[in-house]
């Protein structure tokens, strides 16, 4: 019996820090195999590049996966508000106006999303990949078929250096501090993993479903209307297609962290790694020279073994 | 068995960073040592847009063939976006981390931009393959004309017709220039013969199949037409495929695409199905020439090199065969 709780123990451990046991294994490999490129400070800046887009994705798909959900969608969202933000900035309006705009426009498509949901019942993937499917095509009527392009310089301050570090970085370290911070702080957050450990008895304390739900879902579409603003400042123009699979990557980055799908257990600590993981390995299979398709097997079999964790985990615990 | 697991797991992911190795085939050294390897000889990188049609596999072929030329000069690497914007701004500025003398890059669209840029402030001579990017941060530019392709392909048909008769021309995606291109060409140089009329036909999304399907539908109407011309090899195959099988006696009208990147429309030509097809050069070869030049201080005189097309007939086929060893099955 000692031993069985030992071992059981000693997997939720693991389960709890896999991200991070992942990354420390991925640098080694890096500290072994491509030393001088990879532990650069310019590998540095572009690793912080490349993490804050699919990082913020990863931290609002957290919320949403904590309540049990899901949101097939995001890809579609960021097209969609990469469209809207280019087109606005390419009319003339001002930038601050734009940048309010496209939040709450995020916000307000994450809330509805959410609201659905609890509304009619059916299940998140259902509703999320309609919203997948519709939301692609309005960004296509939105756009005309086209790209829009000639936003010139008016994003780049998101995308530039301060104190050192690109600011996109500094907005999703604040970001990933603040959804830390509202998940273990808050009244709110204690309610998101209660909805998503068990409903029924939430349901039963006390806890309005309904409104935990659309708040997991509008924190979601508000992260993703910030990554879509650096999104577009990185593209400088807005494209109907952009961000397809992004969804994806989000969902890859909270499972490799530690999060289970079924909701309830994980925190943003280690989404921040599972994305920061993902990066890395992306950075280091093209630092290494990797054939891009046969670097997506790799990732497939990470994420099979990260999902693999948590089952044994769960089958331990019962 | 079950805590045996979370080790196996450990094993995988230490996999992933040393899985390179065995896959390092275009970096002439993909062991540990990279770092005095690169000391050494500079580097020279090509971010290419994807890998999925035939033109683009024959475009990488020949890069490679090309760069393995010059291995003693530099060391040359390879990575592939899969049609991504996002992954080839990345793969760009990754890149830059192992500080290349010179980048070849194929942008996908021109959301890579910014990325391309970057390389460029950065002091690395930037060569766009094929297609551009806004603006003018950028060295040199290597790529064929459409424009002209359609021109000869006018040219060619006029005077194989004698000045008279009908062409059903296959179109590609509408709003893609090199589309375009090939049919304003083609248009210009018919101008010259008033005799011959132009049945402007679908959009077959360059695909074979689609071509093939609204072949048959026209055929149904029993018009007349003296050739087909198709804004790729894949639709005037399709095409063909689909007058055989209306009509499997008889004689045909001409029939001719553009590409020249596949062995199968050089041995159609040979056989008698295809009529001529007018090469889309791929400028891979030529950016690892330019590449090996810059490097010894050689600078191209023009900026902007457009390569000129081939015309590939019964007549020149065996020759052209010869000369691009590179082509796709």
């Amino acid at each position: 019996m000692r031993t069985q709780a030992q071992q059981r123990s000693w997997i939720s451990i693991f389960q709890k820090y896999q991200g991070l046991v992942g990354l420390i294994v991925l640098l080694i490999g890096a500290a072994i195999s491509v030393r001088a490129t990879f532990f650069s400070a310019a590998n540095f800046a572009n690793i912080l590049n490349q993490l804050a887009v699919p990082g913020l994705l990863a931290v609002g798909m957290t919320f949403v996966i904590l309540t049990g959900g899901i949101d097939l969608s995001v890809g579609s969202q960021i097209g969609l508000l990469n469209c809207v933000c280019a087109s606005w900035l390419v009319a003339g309006r001002s930038t601050p106006a734009t940048i309010l705009f496209v939040l709450a426009l995020g916000t307000a498509l994450g809330a509805t999303i959410g609201g659905l949901i609890s509304v009619t019942k059916m299940q998140p993937f259902v509703v999320t990949l309609a919203a997948m499917v519709s939301l692609r095509g309005i960004a296509y009527v939105y756009t005309d078929n086209g790209t829009v392009s000639g936003l010139g310089d008016k994003l780049d301050f998101l995308i530039a250096p301060k104190f050192g570090l690109p600011f996109n970085a500094w907005i999703m370290v604040f970001i990933t501090m603040a959804a830390i911070c509202v998940l273990s702080k808050t009244v709110f957050g204690r309610h998101v993993y209660a909805v998503g450990g068990n409903p029924q008895s939430a349901h039963y304390a006390g806890i309005d479903l309904t409104k935990i739900r659309i708040g997991a879902y509008a924190i979601n579409g508000l992260c993703v209307a910030i990554a879509s603003l650096i999104f577009t400042a990185r593209n400088t123009n807005g494209a109907p297609d952009a961000g397809a699979g992004f969804e994806l990557d989000a969902i890859t980055a909270v499972v490799v962290g530690g999060t289970s799908l079924v909701g309830g257990f994980g925190n943003i600590a280690g989404t921040f790694l599972g994305a920061l993981f993902i990066v890395c390995l992306n950075v280091l299979l093209i630092l290494k020279g990797v054939n891009t398709y046969v670097g997506m097997g790799w990732k497939g079999i990470v994420i099979l073994v990260a999902v693999y964790l948590q089952s044994i985990g769960r089958s331990t615990d019962s | 068995m079950k805590n045996l697991i979370p080790f196996l797991a450990l094993l995988v992911i230490a996999g992933c960073s040393s899985g390179g190795e065995s896959n390092t085939a275009n970096s002439s050294a993909g062991t540990g040592s990279t770092s005095s390897d690169s000391k050494d000889k500079p580097l020279v990188v090509f971010s290419q847009a994807n890998s999925q049609d035939p033109w683009r596999k024959v475009f990488d072929a020949s890069t490679k063939a090309e760069a393995d030329k010059h291995a003693s000069e530099f060391t040359y690497e390879s990575q592939d976006a899969s049609g991504k914007s996002e992954t080839q701004n990345n793969m760009i500025e990754t890149f830059l981390v192992k500080n290349p003398k010179v980048m070849l890059v194929s942008p996908n669209d021109l959301s890579v931009t910014k990325a391309v840029e970057k390389a460029f402030d950065k002091g690395v001579s930037v060569i766009l393959l094929d297609r551009d990017i806004e603006g003018e941060k950028y060295s040199y530019y290597i790529g064929g004309d459409n424009t002209e392709i359609g021109r000869q392909a006018g040219k060619f048909v006029g005077e194989k017709l004698g000045g008279k008769g009908t062409v059903l021309m296959i179109q590609g995606i509408a709003n893609v220039t090199a589309t375009q291109n090939r049919r304003d060409g083609f248009l210009e140089s018919l101008k010259a013969f008033p005799g011959i009329k132009v049945v402007l036909g679908d959009d077959c999304g360059f695909q074979r199949q689609k071509a093939r399907a609204y072949m048959e539908s026209f055929l149904q109407k029993n018009e007349a037409i003296d050739c087909v011309y198709g804004h790729n090899d894949e639709m005037a195959i399709g095409a063909r495929l689909a007058w055989d099988a209306a009509h499997p006696t008889g004689k045909a009208p001409m029939f001719v695409g553009v590409d020249g990147c596949q062995k199968e429309v050089v041995e159609m030509i040979k056989a008698g199905k295809m009529d001529a097809t007018f090469q889309y050069p791929t400028p891979g070869a030529m950016g690892i020439q330019v590449a090996a030049d810059l490097l010894k201080g050689n600078k191209p005189k023009d900026r902007r090199i457009i390569l000129p097309t081939v015309l590939v007939d019964k007549a020149s086929a065996d020759k052209y065969l010869s000369d691009n060893p590179n082509l796709a099955n």
